[in-house]
């Protein structure tokens, strides 16, 4: 039996806050603190003309600091980070600023990379991009052609995003338009 | 929950089955949907890994919202039921996933800070909640009707009733969002989103089935809605 897929739809405006107040900081779980290297991830999400988007959400899904994702199908997940829940949500301000704090991702199969994928108004569909650390060989940035565009998909290290002792790491989404941030196929 | 079993795989969602990312009028998607084509990826064990633990992480587990605590008094409108299973493409239970619910009250007035539209709320009412879905992937929650709601900058749009879902599935892959509207309502027909559908059958698919009207201590109707997630075992190769 093959069934058909269930047909997707915007969030639209109402997304409730609830669901993504707390959901921003993935370094704390129950009681344990998440091991490796803290980050900051903040950037901003833009829409055409680069006019900051506001209550847009972002949803992101890593590795932790061992490249192990919390989930059974990784074979090393017995040993998955205690303090490290791999999820976030967050949703941006009225400067289109959202902001995560995480750990930087370990990986060997891949390199250190986040799953990002963006919901809200104008969106029937979600977004999904990845970011990543460095360029470097890798079955998914080998996906995007050119120096150029995949440079688009590399945050950068910015100091003036620096908080509580994790190192500030800037990625924006430009959804449309100059800058455009490169998204997959979903 | 059961963890998936390896050898899942994963097709792109196809436009003939889904919402058109542009839709005549709705004008956020001619602002923020990208103007470059997306790029083809292969799915690595990164995508086909997900929060499954999120069920603990926020204590859900059922849900109601015809109140807003629990034995409290009732929110005002049309107490329905609302329920359906949910599976993936070949049809085995999504157990144990979290889904998020939202909606507007019968005033047709969500509680957030965004809305603006002149309605009034209703303390008995809060619209929003989580649920993990049982065993056989079934999900139910009582709730009253919602409201329509006008799409204030547009000058004319009115939304139809319709109940917001998200869905967060084993994988990274499966993360589902949508909205399911009720039959037979006349703003179903200028509905921007619902007919943003390229075809009648998959606008059926965001529709809620009515269901059976039911009459005791608790008189309700049903309304029915299953949801398929993406995603199906792999074909295995013959030795
Ligand atoms: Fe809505």
């Amino acid at each position: 039996m093959k069934l058909v897929v269930s047909p997707c739809n915007t969030t639209g405006p109402f997304f409730p806050r609830e669901f993504s107040d707390g959901n921003e900081d993935l370094t704390r779980r129950d009681g344990a603190r998440a091991r490796g290297e803290h980050i900051i991830l903040a950037g901003r999400v833009l829409e055409l003309g680069a006019k900051p988007t506001w209550n847009m959400v972002l949803e992101v899904w890593q590795a932790d600091t061992n490249g192990i994702f919390r989930h059974p199908l990784d074979p090393r997940f017995a040993e998955v980070d205690p303090g490290f829940w791999g999820w976030g949500r967050a949703r941006t301000d009225p400067d289109g600023w959202y902001r995560f704090r995480t750990v930087l991702p370990g990986g060997d199969q891949r390199i250190p990379h986040i799953n990002c994928a963006v919901l809200g108004i104008g969106l029937t569909r979600r977004l999904v991009t990845t970011i990543f650390f460095t360029d470097a060989p890798d079955p998914v940035f080998d996906c995007v052609p050119g120096p150029e565009l995949r440079q688009r998909l590399i945050a950068r290290r910015d100091p003036s995003l620096n908080a509580d002792g994790a190192a500030g790491y800037r990625f924006d989404v430009i959804l449309r338009g100059e800058g455009e941030t490169p998204f997959f196929v979903d | 929950m059961k963890p998936r079993a390896a050898g899942y795989q994963y097709s792109p969602y196809g436009d003939r089955t889904q919402t058109l990312r542009q839709i005549d009028r709705y004008n956020a998607s001619f602002t923020r949907v990208p103007a470059s084509p997306l790029i083809p990826r292969p799915v690595t064990l990164s995508e086909q890994t997900g929060p499954i633990e999120l069920p603990r992480r926020w204590n859900a587990g059922k849900l109601a919202l015809s109140r807003a605590v629990e034995n409290g008094p009732r929110a005002v409108g049309q107490l329905i039921r609302v329920s359906g299973r949910v599976t993936d493409e070949d049809g085995s239970p999504a157990a144990g996933v979290v889904m998020e619910i939202w909606q507007a009250n019968a005033a047709g007035k969500y509680v957030h800070a965004m809305d603006d539209h002149i309605a009034p709320l209703d303390p008995n009412f809060v619209g929003q909640g989580r649920l993990v879905t049982d065993e056989d992937g079934r999900y139910e929650v009582f709730t009253v009707k919602p409201g329509a709601y006008p799409v204030l900058y547009s000058g004319w749009w009115w939304r139809p009733p319709h109940i917001h879902f998200s869905i967060l599935g084993q994988s990274w892959m499966n993360r589902f969002i949508t909205q399911i509207f009720f039959p037979g309502e006349p703003l179903n027909e200028t509905d921007l989103l619902l007919n943003g559908v390229p075809s009648h059958d998959v606008r059926e698919r965001l529709i809620f089935e009515h269901g059976d009207t039911v009459m005791g201590d608790l008189s309700y109707i049903n309304y029915r809605r299953d949801f398929v997630l993406r995603g199906h075992r792999r074909t295995p190769e013959l030795a």
